[in-house]
């Protein structure tokens, strides 16, 4: 994995991130939200080596720690990214080629996007955060599953065009 | 190979989880590192915001819109509802003030004429078909109302009174054309008469040959026998133009009535007048101008 691509994929990563911020964050959706960058980060690093899950989920997690608006300690959506790429490298056998199969990489974007929120938030009661009651976060996670399982399908051939893009020769190949 | 490759990850996997905690670690211990670099990122991202708050802020809200479509209307012919209800409160309100207002000048005039007074609200005015310049008041017989009694506003005459009912009475205004009061100038002993002329305007005949009007002289009511119709000292009119010439036998004057009937909501009947005549003791006195006094500045002396 070249330094190139890191570079191209963490920029790329952080302006979906402006968008997410700016834009996805302005609209009310009925109970939860749904996080345009977070699905974008599981579906980039759904498509990753071993290494490359790793590395671009303690980047992503670390741009979303960038947030203004974020009330958590700098770091800890780093630490949970790391950790979901780590889970995703370790069933990374398991998981055969998804560009083929967009149902079975929606589903895998979905569950991963309500893992990520669910460990956040367990991480965060783990340094004394209080994130409100059980019953609204798990209605909060599950929105985001809908939410995610809904709009994934259409952004997705996009996202998959611009890795494509940024991917060096020798990795294309 | 692949062992090689596994450790490398497995290193790779701790190195980064080492790092998140050291900066969760850094964040809780106070140092003021991520807010720093948040700031810095508020300040790239604001720009964007402003942005896109200018052009997509009407899709803000455009599913929970959607989802209450039904309860929106509702609710925004609920809102309608209640704005009118409160423009409506808001008139009343302001005509109640008004109204109050009226009131505690009246009783003001009515307590410094001595005048015993029963207050009364205007319920309607006159019609046209009658010809009659009269108003309606909520007043009557129950409240000790009797025909002939003078009625007065915050600011002097309005009528008298001409037919009583039980709970209302009806009052010729001072305007209409029959009216007629017997006045005397403010600050002399010149008597004479003020007749209504169907509009805003009043006409004093003098009776006194040798009195003189001039502008600004203040009218009050001379009294009648009895104080019926009228009781004394009410403030009546102020002349504005003087109509007579050397060849006329009597001094007319126009002259322009303290009350404005069209605006009056609120009235008293006097129902018994003062032991005494309060003379000129009711007439408005003109706001004193505010004299400016300035205190020139030594100019030096020149030296010698």
């Amino acid at each position: 994995m070249s330094s190139i691509r890191v570079i191209n994929t963490s920029l790329f990563l952080f302006l979906v991130f402006l968008i997410q911020t700016t834009l996805i964050a302005r609209i009310n959706f009925p109970i939860g939200g749904f996080s345009l960058y977070i699905a974008t980060l599981m579906v980039v690093l759904s498509l990753e080596n071993r290494t490359g899950l790793l590395v671009f989920g303690f980047i992503g997690g670390l741009i979303m720690d960038l947030s203004p608006s974020a009330q958590t300690p700098f770091g800890q959506w780093a630490l949970v990214m790391t950790f979901i790429g780590y889970l995703f490298a370790v069933n990374r056998d398991s998981v055969v080629d998804l560009n083929d199969r967009p149902l079975a990489l929606t589903s895998l974007v979905s569950v991963a996007a309500s893992v990520s929120i669910l460990t956040f938030i367990v991480i965060g009661v783990l340094l004394g955060q209080n994130n409100g009651g059980l019953l609204r976060n798990l209605l909060v996670i599950f929105a985001n599953f809908i939410w995610t399982f809904l709009i994934t399908p259409i952004f997705t051939p996009l996202i998959l065009r611009i890795r494509k893009m940024l991917l060096t020769n020798r990795e294309r190949v | 190979m692949a062992s090689s490759g596994g450790n490398r990850s497995r290193l790779l996997l701790v190195l980064l989880l080492v790092s998140s905690l050291f900066l969760i670690t850094l964040d809780l211990r106070g140092v003021n590192l991520a807010s720093s670099i948040r700031n810095g990122v508020s300040t790239v991202i604001s720009p964007a915001e402003n942005l896109f708050t200018k052009r997509f802020s009407p899709f803000e809200n455009f599913t929970s819109d959607v989802r209450n479509f039904s309860q929106s209307k509702k609710k925004i012919t609920e809102l309608n509802k209640q704005i009118d209800l409160l423009k409506a409160k808001q008139i009343l309100d302001e005509d109640m003030v008004n109204q109050l207002s009226q009131l505690k000048n009246v009783l003001d005039l009515a307590g410094r004429g001595g005048y015993k007074v029963v207050a009364a609200r205007v319920i309607n005015r006159g019609s046209t078909a009658t010809f009659k310049e009269t108003l309606t008041i909520d007043v009557g017989s129950r409240s000790g109302i009797t025909k002939n009694m003078t009625v007065i506003s915050e600011s002097g005459l309005v009528g008298v009174v001409k037919s009583v009912t039980s709970n209302s009475s009806i009052v010729l205004l001072m305007s209409d054309p029959t009216f007629k009061v017997g006045v005397r100038i403010a600050g002399t002993q010149s008597i004479g008469v003020v007749s209504g002329q169907g509009g805003s305007s009043y006409l004093l005949q003098l009776l006194d040959a040798t009195g003189e009007i001039k502008v600004g002289d203040a009218l009050v009511a001379r009294g009648s026998s009895g104080d019926r119709p009228f009781v004394p000292g009410v403030p009546v009119g102020v002349v504005v133009t003087v109509l007579s010439n050397a060849s006329s036998i009597t001094q007319n004057a126009d002259v322009e009535s303290t009350t404005n009937l069209e605006k009056i909501t609120v009235v008293a009947v006097v129902t018994a007048a003062a032991k005494g005549d309060p003379r000129d003791s009711l007439i408005p006195k003109p706001r004193p101008t505010p004299t400016v006094y300035v205190t020139p500045t030594p100019s030096p002396s020149p030296r010698e």
